[in-house]
């Protein structure tokens, strides 16, 4: 073989040698390239996935405050209709010792 | 083999084996990048959770809240509504004590012999309403009046009447100095007392 084949097979090989580096550079840089894509698609389902939970929560408290309020309001209208049928047997009393306090304050 | 040979294989190693470390560390940064992203959009995706949380317990908190306040307002709305019936109930009862002389005769003496106590003075001017000047025995009083106060004053009776459920307005002679002592005054003066008294009688603890 003479000096120049053999230069010339040497040229090759590194020719051929930066090929394979700069494939790998391209891969790399493909590879770094779906990290934004798959950070994306990863931001999106979480993010989904977290407004709908987000959402049932808001709608279950909704539903759940609306239940507990009518629940509040039934409790709350028995004990005024109680508190009104006692004020209301009072009321006789009531007017008389008002009178007496009126009547008697010249006592 | 030939050294030629040998030494291109080399080469072609030496950028296989590069290559490879360039992928892998690629590979390695995009696994350790897109991991710390997982983490924080997962302190992301917390976040929305516990904000919605902290919503839900304020629309939970606004429905009682609202309820809280519209039950309380008509509590107090018949509440009011029977006090202030329990009110004119009293007035009108007032009204019909003091028809009954039998009642409202001492207590118009006393009523008068306290003003005249306070005034100090020997010598008043009693107004009394129309029906009282009407139907009063006025020496009868003028004497009740006097043992009362335990000393002799003169009483004069006003000609003019007043408007009052009943009692009087006592004065100095010419006018001038006096004490409203009728049953209107003492109704609106015990005001506050008598919507405690009343509460207290009504809604007990609840008042």
């Amino acid at each position: 073989m003479s000096g120049i084949e053999t230069v010339k097979i040497i040229v090759e090989a590194e020719k051929k040698a930066a090929k394979i580096l700069n494939d790998a550079q391209n891969k790399a840089w493909e590879i770094r390239k779906r990290l934004d894509s798959m950070v994306e698609t990863e931001r999106e389902g979480l993010l989904r996935s977290a407004k709908n939970q987000a959402s049932t929560i808001v709608e279950r408290a909704e539903s759940e405050g609306k239940t507990e309020a009518q629940e509040l309001e039934k409790n709350s209208q028995s004990a005024i209709r109680q508190i009104v049928t006692r004020a209301t047997a009072q009321k006789g009393v009531a007017v008389e010792r008002l009178v007496a306090l009126i009547m008697g304050s010249e006592q | 083999m030939s050294e030629t040979s040998k030494f291109t294989e080399d080469i072609l190693a030496v950028a296989k084996e590069k290559a490879q470390t360039i992928v892998a560390e690629a590979e390695n940064e995009t696994q350790k990048a897109l991991q710390e992203a997982k983490t924080r959009l997962s302190r992301e995706a917390d976040d929305v959770i516990r904000n919605a949380k902290a919503e839900a317990e304020g629309v939970k908190r606004r429905h009682m809240s609202e309820v809280r306040h519209k039950v309380k307002l008509q509590e107090q709305l018949e509440k009011d509504r029977i006090l202030t019936d329990v009110l004119q109930q009293t007035k009108k009862r007032i009204a019909d004590v003091a028809s009954d002389e039998t009642r409202y005769f001492p207590y118009l003496a006393s009523s008068i012999a306290n003003a005249i106590r306070e005034l100090g003075f020997e010598e008043v001017l009693v107004h009394l309403n129309a029906k009282d000047l009407k139907r009063i025995d006025r020496t009868k009083l003028e004497r009740e009046v006097g043992k009362k106060l335990d000393k002799r004053v003169k009483v004069e009776w006003s000609k003019n009447p007043i408007e009052a459920l009943g009692g009087a307005i006592i004065s100095n002679a010419d006018g001038k100095i006096r004490i409203v002592s009728t049953l209107d005054q003492k109704f609106e003066a015990l005001g506050s007392k008598l919507l405690t008294g009343a509460g207290r009688t009504l809604f007990g603890n609840n008042a």
